[in-house]
């Protein structure tokens, strides 16, 4: 039995029963890092040394029989923009490269108390802000599935060490679509929660109304198990509110709604027949399933490219080389600012940067920032329009399947584009998920995704759950354990 | 939407220092990008009954309870300063 491939709840119930102990699995989980890290390049730091003496305590809650937590001993990768008290936080910049966390992230601080074990930092686009882990200032992060192709972005570290079974889940934050995208090119399962269920306290800020953090898991109950540990109202994240979640029918009685929208050009072939195969499914379990439209969905990327980077323009203006971070010397400070910031961002950083300074600029604030602001609160209302008809709504998770590393760098837009179908759900602040569904001729994996009204996490995980028992994916990389 | 934008001058309100290749670059990434954006342009709402947003759920601020929290101490503050000097951070002279 390979003990890294089974669920959360299995593993507890193996610790419970001693059948199993913590620092045996952490033993295993760092035999497969070692196995996987030279060619997939998923971590940027490995803890293995520090957290052995944590492992063993773990063991011993177990032998006494006074461990609480389902998550006691569960070795979880975190996402290198999330700040880990005394370990370095770089977001993949050379900005970062010094920057050692003086705290902990509030979901840090969750995670610790349930006694999860902590295995490393895993890779990530510069700031988060890409869909291929390529624009890492560290190196790029190669797919389990095959290391010609890109994991995704920008979590695409977190999915490839669960992926290789270098952690039993990982941490990503999805702006985007940055933690379904990766989910759904490594064959795992995704989930952002609703905005504001997860305090965002300790997440390096991208844009701030869009990050949201969440876990990349095999399953979609050690999704549930995580968020149930994460979310929660913070007095540090004026954003944060009260998890009061919403039932929503997840049994036959639900309604089903397939977005009309992203069924349509610019969707592959491949990333529709997952989408038909679940919606048959359903329908055949007795589900009504109907088509819906979301029009202004086609307008996503266009209001997703403004309100992204005007909101990056001003939460990375506080890299200018005086409280920490890079320094670049110059004979004023302005100049030593001008001259830091060259040196630290790298090429899609300063890209988002521009625009977003651009969009917010004296004369064209109403133009650009202004109309996407409108056309955000019509995509939310549109949203709720659809929600009054079904209670989920289905679409690929991705137009295609994963793409070569380097076939994408040479185009911005068309990088942009694989994230068409994800970024909706931030843009609404709902809660969205990836379920891996299939395999493509390439033998690489591809998910579905699901979404439903705000605050309706627990029925989408449940929901969820159904889909997942009835496609039974139960597939993973060959080579990594 | 206008297409008239000057690359240097963005990079000063954005103080980043770009090279000439690279202002040449992200000259051309901008106008496409911008290029692509103007469909937004052609979106006609009916502005006058939508307000402008905020947060996605509607949660509107709070103020919090005037109390003593927890936070980083003064040294852990400066921890990550690339200089600094008796408890204070230290940078060059704003005028030449």
């Amino acid at each position: 039995m390979d003990i890294t491939n089974l669920p959360i709840r299995k593993i507890n119930t193996l610790f419970s029963k001693k059948e199993l102990k913590p620092s045996e699995l952490y033993s295993q989980i760092f035999d497969n890092a070692a196995n996987s890290e030279a060619s997939l390049h998923a971590h940027l730091t490995l803890f293995e040394d520090e957290n052995i003496k944590k492992a063993k305590e773990s063991d011993s809650r177990f032998d006494s029989g006074t461990a609480e937590s389902l998550l006691d001993g569960i070795p979880i990768a975190i996402k290198d923009n999330i700040n880990i008290k005394g370990y370095k936080t770089t977001c993949s910049s050379k900005m970062l490269s010094n920057y050692t966390s003086p705290y902990d992230a509030t979901v840090i601080k969750k995670l610790k108390e349930s006694q999860t074990l902590f295995t490393g930092k895993t890779n990530l686009d510069e700031f988060a802000m890409g869909s291929s882990t390529e624009n890492s200032a560290f190196g790029l992060t190669r797919n389990p599935w095959n290391t010609d192709f890109v994991p995704g972005g920008s979590s695409g570290g977190s999915a490839a060490s669960v992926g290789a079974r270098s952690s039993i889940a990982a941490l990503g934050s999805d702006t985007g679509g940055s933690i379904r995208q990766p989910a759904s090119f490594c064959g795992l399962v995704g989930f952002k929660p609703t905005y504001g269920t997860v305090s965002r306290y300790g997440l390096i800020a991208f844009a701030s109304s869009l990050d949201q953090i969440g876990p990349i898991t095999k399953t979609v109950d050690d999704s549930r198990i995580i968020f149930s540990a994460i979310s929660g109202d913070d007095p540090r994240d004026a954003t944060s509110i009260v998890n009061n979640q919403v039932d929503i029918p997840s049994g036959k009685s639900a309604k089903i709604g397939v977005i009309k929208e992203l069924m349509e050009d610019g969707i592959s072939d491949e990333a529709k027949n997952e989408v038909n195969k679940v919606t048959e499914i359903l329908k055949s379990n007795g589900y009504e399933v109907k088509e819906i439209s979301i029009p202004i969905i086609e307008l996503a990327i266009s209001i997703y490219y403004l309100i992204a980077p005007a909101e990056c323009s001003a939460n990375l203006a506080r890299f200018d080389g005086v409280r920490y971070g890079l320094r670049v010397d110059g004979n004023t400070s302005y100049e030593m600012m001008e001259n830091t910031r060259a040196e630290g961002f790298g090429k899609e950083v300063k890209r988002r940067i521009l625009l977003g300074t651009y969009a917010l600029s004296a004369g064209y604030y109403d133009e650009y920032y202004g109309k996407a602001l409108q056309a955000r609160k019509e995509m939310i209302d549109e949203f709720t329009k659809a929600f009054d008809e079904v209670d989920y709504l289905i679409s690929p998770t991705t137009p295609t399947q994963a793409f070569k590393a380097g076939e994408k760098t040479s185009n911005p837009l068309e990088m942009y584009m694989s994230d068409l179908c994800t970024i909706p759900a931030n843009l609404a602040g709902l809660p969205a998920i990836s379920i891996p569904t299939g395999i493509t001729n390439e033998n690489l994996p591809l998910g579905v995704q699901v979404m439903s009204r705000a605050l309706s996490d627990h029925s989408l995980l449940n929901f969820s759950e159904i889909i997942e028992k009835e496609i039974q994916f139960n597939q993973q990389p060959k080579g990594w354990v | 939407m206008s297409k008239d934008f000057d690359i240097k001058n963005i990079a000063k309100l954005a103080s980043i220092n770009l090279s000439e290749d690279e202002q040449k670059e992200l000259d051309n990434d901008l106008s496409i990008i911008l290029e692509h954006v103007k469909a937004l342009s052609d979106l006609k709402l009916d502005t006058e009954q939508k307000e402008i947003f905020i947060h996605p759920l509607e949660k509107e601020l709070e103020l919090q309870e005037d109390k003593l929290v927890e936070s980083l101490t003064h040294e852990e503050a400066l921890s990550n300063a690339p200089k600094s000097k008796d408890g204070k951070f230290v940078v060059p002279p704003s005028m030449e």
